[in-house]
């Protein structure tokens, strides 16, 4: 047996680090160790403050997936103080939010995880003519999937983004590339295993229109997030308020944050959005998924196979509330429960619902620190978020030492991140998840579809006709959960045109207000309140829970998508969704696990985002400080 | 490594249209026309400086902004201007491969490449709340500061600690330059920067092979030379005192100034005000919402961000509305007092407020 180490793990957010026990008759891994390396405390720093600033630090979790933290934060406070946020607020959330999955995803796609199936040395062996005739079949092969999304708004003249399939298009790349490879000077193509022979599966126009347009998105993608720009006057990390936005509105008014101008803006960004995954992400994404598929590459699917998570998003209209209210009578996006067995069929797989009260039961989801640098009076038992007690406890590897590590220790502790669990039990988060409940869902009659969810029925049914495979088998795989992503992004354009109709409807009914201030000074609020924010980031299902106390917080505890996929082993022997899907990866190089990293990468890893301390216990925090404030370098 | 004028040269981009490029930047960067020769100077003369770009504890916005420069875009920067041959986020390698490429950097261009740092060490539990390969990020940062050329440090993380070092502070995170003594470090403060001030820092590194001029606390003058307060589109309303008194009122729909609704402008240093977000596009004073000073220093624990200034610090140097604000209400010691009273007798629709 090998154990092969991967630190840094990079094109994620954040440090993680993985240890793979191989087979090396086999080349099999059989085994495999996922280690969150950083740590904040972020939570610890919420503590005492205002709950109307919460979201500004909560943000900072994570600058990638920048705003849903503070969007979860929003919500959180705003259930725990019961504010219903008016219409035009929930609209212009919902546009951010659907913002963020497109950005989210495209950038994921092709800047993190496409130097993982595509090369840019394989590209120097193109031919551009050929690889522009190949762009044109491409769009006519898979251009139809353009057509499943709906266009409630119907604007635009023709689409302003179109791929460009010419020979000198491709040319100029082929010739940018080779020049950084003869300049010795290779930058951000330094030093990665290359010569890995899965690189060999795509033909080189595949390669070059790939890194063609790696290159060309990493210009368009500063134009997807314009509508956070204009209603959060930023990104990253934009502007909330509790009790709704901020930006107000106004036809009247020629300073007004919003007003024709400002909506004309971010209705032309969402349709670049619209056309940058129609014609870009999709066709590309089908183009090297199908390729893969067709040559045998369906693991990596792991804990989806299993069991799956989701908790519900994009609310049609302003709801009661979410621990006790409609919010999940209101979500188009019915992801919310909890799915089995997936792979055996969709006859076969189980399906559970998840509604606000479970999120508030101290029995349905529990984290665990038995695996994890922290403390807990009973290691064997998970804690709910409103109870978790976080204690701080590094104890360093199994081989080498504290600074200087070898080997992890699996059995012992071994990560920064935690392990939530569902009533015991691991489940992979993510679009994958999502999509699997949603289809399931459907499938299996238990929800009323939306026309969201019959727009995800619909790709899945898409897809499952190009790979000529049922849904349970691509599905869950390396290759499925990066699909998944991309036609993800797509619903995300679909449901901001859905949106912004609506905005537009509601203005023009005479309702410009975006904000609900009635309990926006501490002295309206309750002595105590609990509450929870939900939301689906585009890692996974994310929820924020917040006890408020004279005013401050006084517990505020995030359970997020990496935590779920990420996080180390339970009691019980359960194990995240980034170590199940490395198991029974087949390696062609044992020391150079390329298949491994797709597999993580397929995950969007955010390790800022899963690391972090819970409780409140002064002692601990004081006992951190001191020992921390011995001045090493000052 | 080849120069700018190479690299256009073999765009076959011609003298004409490098020169025009050479004035456009020239404009860009705020510098007077008589620099054009010095600009096409140093495109002709200066290759792509390696850049080595590390992570420590932090959220990874500052990348992300980064990522969104539009003049210059970051594609061209990263792929024409420098050699980016370390970045966590970016970089196609990982593990021992992409350590063992960053050390021979580090050996191969000692004394010339930059190190960009985006987060800060913790130095709690000896550095291990930050571990790459297996080791503190302390040491990572030490490593790559001692051979290099300048450090900048991207982000109020770098800068100042920024969120993770916020009371209580649990991981004793610090800023960089507390942990590096030796070694020039330009602050690019901001949660997180302005996209084309980190694109701005690095083609001013580049073009003119020097540190850009830096202020006392050592952020770039020309990024960070003034409060947003001094060139906010809604400065005119603070100096007629008109306010916004709450979320969605009347004044809010109008435009007008948020300093009673908790803005840091007055206090805060930064371009948000004139270059703006996205090319120009908006800030988020524009969106609505007050400054929450994210370029400051400590600006996490001066909240809660909706509580109104209490003291606007009046510096020496153009404060003329300041001074006009103190000196009509004559005898208020502190100018939010001051503009606090004149709000009061003119703007009348407003009766809600902090008063």
């Amino acid at each position: 047996m090998a154990r092969v180490v991967v630190d840094p793990v990079t094109r994620i957010e954040g440090h993680l680090r993985i240890e793979l026990i191989v087979d090396e008759k086999s080349g099999k891994v059989v085994d495999a160790v996922s280690c969150g390396t950083m740590w904040r405390g972020i939570e610890l720093i919420l503590k005492g403050r205002d709950p109307r600033d919460a979201w500004a630090f909560a943000q900072r979790i994570c600058g990638v997936c920048t705003s849903i933290h503070a969007l979860a934060s929003v919500r959180a406070v705003e259930d725990a103080l019961e504010i219903k946020i008016p219409k035009n607020a929930n609209y212009i959330r919902n546009i951010m939010y659907g913002s963020l999955q497109v950005h989210d995803h495209l950038v994921h796609f092709y800047h993190l995880h496409a130097l993982d199936w595509v090369s840019p040395l394989e590209a120097l062996k193109a031919d551009p003519v050929q690889t522009a005739v190949l762009q044109n079949q491409l769009l006519e092969k898979y251009g139809a999937v353009a057509e499943l999304m709906p266009d409630p708004l119907g604007r635009r003249a023709y689409p302003k983004k179109f791929p460009k399939a010419t020979p000198g298009y491709f040319r100029t790349f082929q010739e940018k590339i080779k020049k950084i490879v003869e300049s010795g000077q290779l930058g951000i193509f330094a030093a990665h295993w290359w010569d890995h022979p899965d690189y060999k599966l795509l033909p080189p126009e595949v390669h070059l229109m790939a890194v063609a347009h790696y290159l060309n998105m990493l210009d368009v993608q500063r134009e997807l997030f314009i509508p956070q720009v204009v209603f959060g006057g930023k990104n990253p990390h934009p502007h909330y308020i509790v009790g709704g936005m901020m930006c107000s509105i106004s036809l009247n008014d020629m300073n007004a944050p919003i007003n024709v101008e400002r909506l004309a803006v971010v209705e032309d960004a969402i349709y670049t959005q619209a056309e940058a995954v129609n014609l870009f992400y999709l066709v590309d994404l089908l183009a090297i998924g199908h390729i893969y598929v067709q040559k045998g590459q369906t693991y990596g699917g792991g804990l989806a196979k299993k069991r799956v998570i989701g908790y519900g998003e994009f609310p049609d209209e302003s709801y009661s509330g979410i621990k006790n209210g409609d919010y999940h009578k209101q979500v188009l996006y019915h992801c919310n429960g909890v799915v089995e067995d997936f792979a055996e069929g969709i006859e076969k797989a189980k399906y559970y619902p998840l509604m606000g009260k479970d999120f508030a039961d101290p029995g349905v989801i529990q984290e665990y620190v038995a695996h994890s640098w922290y403390k807990y009076p009973d290691e064997k038992s998970g804690l709910h978020p409103w109870d978790g007690i976080t204690e701080p406890n590094y104890t360093g590897p199994k081989e080498g030492t504290k600074t200087h590590w070898k080997y992890l220790d699996e059995k012992g502790k071994y990560s920064w991140i935690k392990s939530p669990r569902w009533r015991g039990k691991p489940c992979e988060v993510g679009p994958l998840a999502r999509y699997i409940v949603v289809y399931t869902g459907v499938k299996q009659g238990h929800i009323k579809p939306s026309w969201m969810d019959e727009m995800i029925v619909r790709q899945i049914d898409f897809v499952s006709k190009v790979l000529e495979l049922p849904p349970h088998v691509w599905l869950p795989t390396t290759v499925g959960r990066t699909a998944a992503r991309g036609l993800e992004a797509q619903v995300g354009a679909a449901a901001n045109l859905y949106f912004m109709k609506k905005l537009y409807d509601n203005i023009k009914a005479g309702d410009t207000s975006v904000a609900n201030m009635e309990r926006w000074e501490p002295s309206t609020w309750p002595k105590e309140a609990k509450g929870i924010g939900l939301t689906e980031a585009p890692r996974g299902a994310l929820g924020h829970w917040v006890i408020i106390k004279d005013g401050k917080i006084a517990n505020y505890q995030c359970v997020v998508p990496t935590t779920w996929n990420g996080g180390a082993r339970d009691p019980m022997g359960g194990q995240g969704a980034f170590e199940e899907c490395m198991k029974d990866t087949p390696l062609k190089v044992v020391n150079k696990p390329l298949e491994v990293l797709r597999g993580i990468h397929s995950f969007d890893p955010c390790l800022a985002c899963s690391t972090h301390l819970y409780d409140t216990e002064g002692k601990e925090i004081l006992e951190i400080r001191v020992q921390g404030s011995q001045p090493l370098c000052y | 490594m080849e120069t700018f004028w190479e690299t256009f040269k073999r765009h076959g981009v011609n003298r004409r249209d490098f020169l025009k490029f050479a004035t456009t930047i020239t404009g860009i960067m705020g510098l007077s026309p008589s620099m054009i020769p010095e600009v096409v100077r140093a495109l002709e003369t200066k290759p792509r400086v390696p850049v080595i770009w590390i992570h420590g504890l932090e959220c990874t916005c500052c990348s992300e902004s980064f990522i969104r420069s539009a003049t210059p875009l970051a594609s061209d920067v990263v792929l024409t201007m420098i050699s980016l041959e370390y970045d966590d986020t970016l970089s196609a390698a990982a593990g021992e491969d992409l350590e063992k490429h960053r050390r021979e950097i580090i050996k191969k261009y000692w004394g010339n490449y930059i190190l960009a740092v985006e987060g800060n060490p913790p130095l709690g539990e000896d550095g291990m709340y930050c571990i790459i390969g297996g080791e503190p990020f302390l040491k990572s940062l030490k490593e790559s500061a001692e051979g290099a050329k300048a450090v900048i440090a991207w982000g109020s993380c770098a800068s100042w600690g920024c969120v993770q070092a916020a009371k209580p502070n649990p991981t004793t995170a610090v800023p960089i330059d507390k942990v590096i003594k030796d070694k020039p470090i330009i602050k690019v403060p901001g949660c997180p920067p302005i996209a084309e001030v980190m694109t701005g820092v690095i083609m001013h590194l580049v073009l003119f092979d020097s540190i850009p001029p830096l202020d006392a606390q050592g952020r770039p003058k020309q990024f960070y030379g003034n409060r947003i307060h001094d060139t906010c589109y809604r400065r005119a309303f603070f100096n007629a005192g008109q306010f916004v008194e709450r979320f969605d009122d009347e004044g809010a729909k109008k435009g007008w100034c948020l300093y009673k609704v908790g803005c840091r402008g007055p206090t805060t240093y930064n371009s948000c005000g004139n270059i703006r977000w996205y090319n120009g596009l908006s800030y988020p004073i524009q969106a609505g919402h007050g400054c929450i000073g994210c370029s400051e220093d400590n600006f996490w624990d001066n909240g809660p961000f909706y509580q109104r200034l209490t003291t606007i610090p009046v510096p020496n140097v153009e404060a003329n509305a300041d001074k006009v604000g103190v000196a009509v209400a004559a005898a208020a010691a502190a100018g939010a007092v001051a503009h606090g009273v004149i709000s009061k007798l003119r703007s009348k629709p407003n009766k809600k407020g902090g008063e």
